[in-house]
């Protein structure tokens, strides 16, 4: 029992010393806001870095800083699913990052909260910036109430990915920039190969897919006042088509076929002919062991594509606004930070310069990058409404239900329709 | 004097019972193994799976049905995982806090169990009860609160703030109350009766007695604190100062995760809570009143 | 004289007990108490918050999604429960027999408990995989048409338990071990000597003599199946149609992803009075038996 004894002494010994080093460390951290040389320290916190452009930003700040010698940036990262929890806690405990990255879905409820500072002074005084450097849809996706609270810095949207040799094999034409959903369907139904467990096409049954498949048939889950439209019939037969794929032709994966394996390991492991997927996963298809390549989505009586985009925001409570602004302003609109992106593949920059954006285009697989520009063309922007994941969320749980059978589309829909209603009251 | 017949009894009756060991039938003895063995490998499964897939090269590693046995064995994963993080700095850090956390649980709680469970005061179970409840509510609510009680204390960013807090667990407490509410009376009584103050009681006779479960103690506690990952990640944000799990949540992506870097993770991260569980383990096989009886 | 003494056991209460007492009010109570307060406001974690008396728990009364939630929770503990009790104390006992490799096997025991539950919910869901699972191919063997496990509504919840139960086996088998070690084989001995065969010995001694541990075990067990979560997570995110979706993930989901703090707050303390009653019940049916 004397090691207890010793074990008690050393506790009490470490504790001592790390009460004393933490107290001293927050003498040494009072100096944050700017120390004898008028340097100004701000934190960036984000959650695009990890796991694989660690290095990549570290490049970045450090070009920031020799830029800007008297601000210094320090960057916390979190995984994506981490990342809000962490957020929110700080905001909430009045200990929030200068600043931080937000994604264009989340971006509105931060906005509306009034925790993020308002961007147009900055940028009207700034010489160095022109919003015309940017993608215009991009830009314009961070403002509210007609006021900038965020610099996007990329952006990414949704294809058709294909398996070339799938399509060889069952000798279907690959997909065209002009294809109908009918013309999908067709092709998925002759590589659909149940022995072998290769499906045709996979979309993720979800209300991110739906209300983009719901404006390939000229649907609208919302109207422009943000009222709920669910009920009506473009918005069903969006429905039925999702939902048929699985439960009718049988060319989706149902959830037990899928049985916890994402649909790119599937795309990977060669078992799907199609998968609807962003552009973010280019780098990951990179090793694929077949011919695969990217095509326009297939639309019914109209094109629409996914538009997604990650933007940095100022905290609104930060005594270093203009020093947080510089940051998401090089993050956003720097050609060289554009160029990093480029070259690493981390997102596509969201700047205009096409000089910058070659590279990217003559990267191969796949063959038809250009298709990431064509389908800004015809992009739709998730709905803005208030308690978007509460909605999200309801939606994912009765479109499991359609897949599962237990309720048909016709009842899936009316109980959104009075859920939304509900929700938004 | 009661203490010492009663280990002449034991000595006695180890001796008997390894004697009627040997008269057990062969067959039933097979079977007990075969039992064994059964159960031993379906819980061998998912961990030979979570090396196997740390040993499989890029690419497509959630297959399904699942290779147990990869094609190319490699190192490769093991190599990333060190090279893309400061994976030593991280273990350090767990090592610290999961360490102090556990050394300080054990005390504090074995104190404060010696109170609730061999001390008479008024309101014992009503406050015990109370000790209880807390472990009700969810840290999900109770998270925030506690972020900017740690705020205002000045210990976000270090290490006080990342064990300290959790270092009060009820657990704690509670398990240690149950093992020592178990001490027959006498022993303690006669210990008084020799002239033994409560501190002496409670470390001669009780902790002594309560070894197996303090090493129970001891295995929960470091296992909680080494996996706890929503307490440190509010609270650290200086990777200097991460944990194990902080790091390998960041090899995680937003749109797809490389399994075989992940497992390579969780591997490395779960040998040191192996060897703390062999370790404390002997004191489960060590009987009780043998080891009370030498001290 | 006792007038001393009094005084004296009281400074050793102090210094026994005040440590823990005091971390635990500041880093344990204070939080609890603030969550109950905010579980009256409508907190929002970004802006002010504002007292809206019983204003969230009246909305709790008439939510079905929470009901739904209490009663998958509910589900899961009645099948949770009973597995990790009898399987833990059977395996315990089996472990605490003289044997080969007995640390080993110990050792083997435990592995599910440390591995990570992505590395079992993977294994898991293979295994239960409808057309080339282990357990649905051992089901076709004996003539039974398996379920579809984890995508079907009706047996999702089941697929969770078993897995849960699988994982946390090792966990209570521990704390059992060390239980099994604090009863002196001098009872056996004489009951060895009054002619009592195993069984007996099972039934009169270990089961009574383990009381103060299953007691601690089945109260731990009750406040973490109540909050389950994770594993709920892991394996299937709350769905198939929210047919496994569980208290703590609805209070997680109000509490960071809806932006409804106050509303979270409360739904937890309801949680807490359910919690409370089972653990108060529990400990009466205890007293009863040691009386």
């Amino acid at each position: 029992m004397k090691i207890m004894w010793l074990l008690s002494l050393f506790f009490l010994v470490a504790v001592i010393s790390l009460v004393g080093c933490s107290s001293e460390g927050e003498s040494d951290g009072s100096g944050e806001g700017g120390d004898g040389n008028g340097t100004t320290e701000i934190t960036y916190y984000s959650f695009s870095a990890a796991p694989n452009y660690e290095d990549v930003l570290a490049d970045i700040v450090t070009a920031f800083e020799e830029e800007n010698p008297n601000i210094k940036v320090n960057t916390e990262l979190a995984a994506y699913d981490d990342y809000f929890t962490k957020l929110q806690t700080r905001l909430a405990g009045g200990n929030a990052p200068d600043v931080f990255e937000l994604n264009y879905e989340n971006f509105v409820q931060y906005a509306s909260k009034g925790t993020l500072a308002d961007l147009s002074g900055f940028i009207e005084e700034d010489e160095d910036f022109d919003p015309s450097q940017l993608n215009q849809e991009a830009f314009e996706a961070y403002q509210y109430e007609g006021k900038q609270y965020g610099m996007v810095e990329s952006f990414s949207n949704v294809l058709t990915f294909y398996n070339k040799d799938l399509f060889d094999e069952a000798g279907v034409d690959y997909p065209t920039a002009d294809w109908t959903w009918e013309d999908e369907l067709a092709a998925a139904e002759k590589i659909t190969n149940e022995e072998n467990n290769v499906w045709g096409t996979y979309a993720p049954a979800t209300m991110n897919e739906y209300f983009k498949i719901a404006a390939q048939n000229g649907g609208q889950l919302f109207n422009e006042n943000g009222e709920p439209t669910v009920d009506t019939q473009e918005n069903l037969e969006a429905m039925n088509y999702m939902v048929d794929k699985v439960t009718e032709s049988g060319v989706t994966p149902s959830p037990a076929e899928m049985s916890g394996q994402a649909p790119a390991d599937l795309f990977m492991n060669g078992q799907l002919g199609i998968v609807h997927t962003g552009i973010w996963m280019f780098d990951a298809f990179k090793d694929a062991s077949f011919e695969w390549d990217v095509a326009l989505e297939a639309g019914n009586t109209q094109k629409a594509h996914h538009f997604f985009a990650n933007g940095l925001a100022v905290s609104a409570d930060t005594d270093k606004k203009e020093a947080a602004y510089k940051f998401a302003r090089f993050m956003s609109a720097s050609d060289q930070v554009a160029e990093l992106r480029v070259e690493n593949s981390w997102d596509l920059p969201a700047v205009n310069n096409d000089e910058v954006l070659q590279p990217y285009l003559e990267q191969t697989p796949p063959e038809n990058r250009e298709a990431v520009f064509n389908a800004l063309d015809t992009l739709v922007l998730p709905p803005v409404v208030k308690n978007w994941s509460q909605i999200n969320d309801v939606t994912n749980q009765e479109f499991e239900k359609a897949l599962n059978g237990s309720k048909s589309t016709e009842e899936v829909i009316k109980t959104l329709q009075s859920e939304y209603e509900n929700i938004l009251n | 004097m009661a203490m010492e017949n009663s280990s002449k009894a034991l000595v006695y009756q180890n001796i008997k019972s390894k004697k009627s060991k040997k008269r057990r039938p062969i067959i039933n003895k097979i079977l007990f193994y075969l039992l064994l063995i059964g159960g031993a490998s379906i819980m061998l499964i998912p961990f030979l799976w979570m090396v196997s897939t740390s040993l499989k090269p890029d690419g497509a590693t959630m297959v399904l049905p699942p290779k147990f046995v990869p094609n190319e064995p490699t190192t490769q994963n093991y190599e990333r995982v060190t090279q893309q993080f400061p994976m030593m700095r991280f273990l350090w850090n767990s090592i610290v806090v999961a360490v102090l956390t556990t050394i300080g649980q054990m005390i504090f709680s074995s104190m404060a169990a010696y109170a609730f469970a061999r001390m008479q005061f008024r309101g014992r179970d009503k406050l015990f009860l109370l000790y209880l409840a807390t472990m009700m509510v969810p840290t999900q609510v109770t998270m925030i609160p506690q972020f900017i009680l740690i705020k205002q204390f000045g210990w976000l960013d270090s290490y006080p703030g990342l064990i300290i807090p959790t270092m009060f667990a009820v657990f704690g407490t509670f398990l240690m109350r149950q093992a020592m509410l178990g001490i027959p009376r006498e022993l303690e009584e006669a210990a008084f009766m020799d002239g033994a103050n409560h501190f002496q009681v409670f470390y001669r006779v009780c902790l002594p007695l309560i070894k197996p479960m303090l090493a129970a103690l001891g295995i929960f506690t470091f296992m909680q604190s080494w996996n706890n990952f929503l307490w440190p990640l509010i609270v650290i944000s200086n990777q200097e100062l991460a944990t194990l799990p902080l790091g390998l949540s960041l090899l995680q992506g937003r749109w797809a995760t490389d399994w075989g870097l992940m497992m390579a993770g969780v591997v490395i991260s779960v040998l040191p809570i192996l060897i703390v569980y062999l370790f404390a383990q002997k004191y489960f096989i060590q009987g009780m009143t043998m080891s009370g009886m030498k001290e | 004289m006792v007038g001393m003494t009094r005084k004296k056991t009281f400074i050793w209460l102090c210094i026994f007990l005040l440590p823990n007492l005091l971390g635990f009010l500041t880093f344990i109570g204070a939080p609890i108490v603030s969550s109950l307060i905010i579980s009256f406001t409508d907190w929002d974690l970004l802006g002010e918050m504002q007292f809206t008396g019983f204003e969230n728990y009246i909305r709790l009364a008439q939510d079905p999604d929470f009901w739904v939630s209490f009663r998958n929770t509910i589900f899961f503990i009645l099948g949770y429960i009973p597995l990790v009790l009898i399987f833990g104390l059977a395996c315990a006992l089996l472990l605490n027999k003289q044997m080969k490799f007995r640390a080993f096997f110990r050792a083997t025991f435990f592995l599910p408990v440390i591995t990570s539950w992505v590395a079992v919910s993977l294994v898991w869901k293979w295994l239960y995989n409808p057309e080339y699972g282990l357990i649905n191919y051992a089901l076709s063997i004996i003539g039974v048409d398996g379920p579809q496990w984890l995508s079907d509504p009706n047996t999702a919840m089941i697929g969770i338990i078993l897995a849960s139960a699988w994982k946390d086996i090792g966990f209570v088998m521990v704390l059992f071990l060390g239980g099994l070690q604090n009863i002196s084989p001098s009872f056996y001995e004489a009951a060895s000597i009054d002619g009592a065969g195993n069984a007996r010995k099972l039934w009169n001694i270990t089961i009574p003599l383990l009381a103060p541990t299953t007691f601690f075990v089945t109260i731990i067990s009750l406040i973490n199946s109540f909050q389950v979560f994770d594993q709920v997570m892991i394996m299937t995110g709350g769905g198939p149609g929210g047919s496994t979706e569980v208290m703590v993930q609805n209070i997680y989901n109000h509490a960071f992803r809806y932006f409804e703090m106050g509303y979270a707050s409360a739904m937890s303390w309801v949680l807490f009075l359910v919690i409370f009653l089972f653990t108060w019940i529990q400990m009466k049916v205890q007293d009863r038996e040691v009386n």
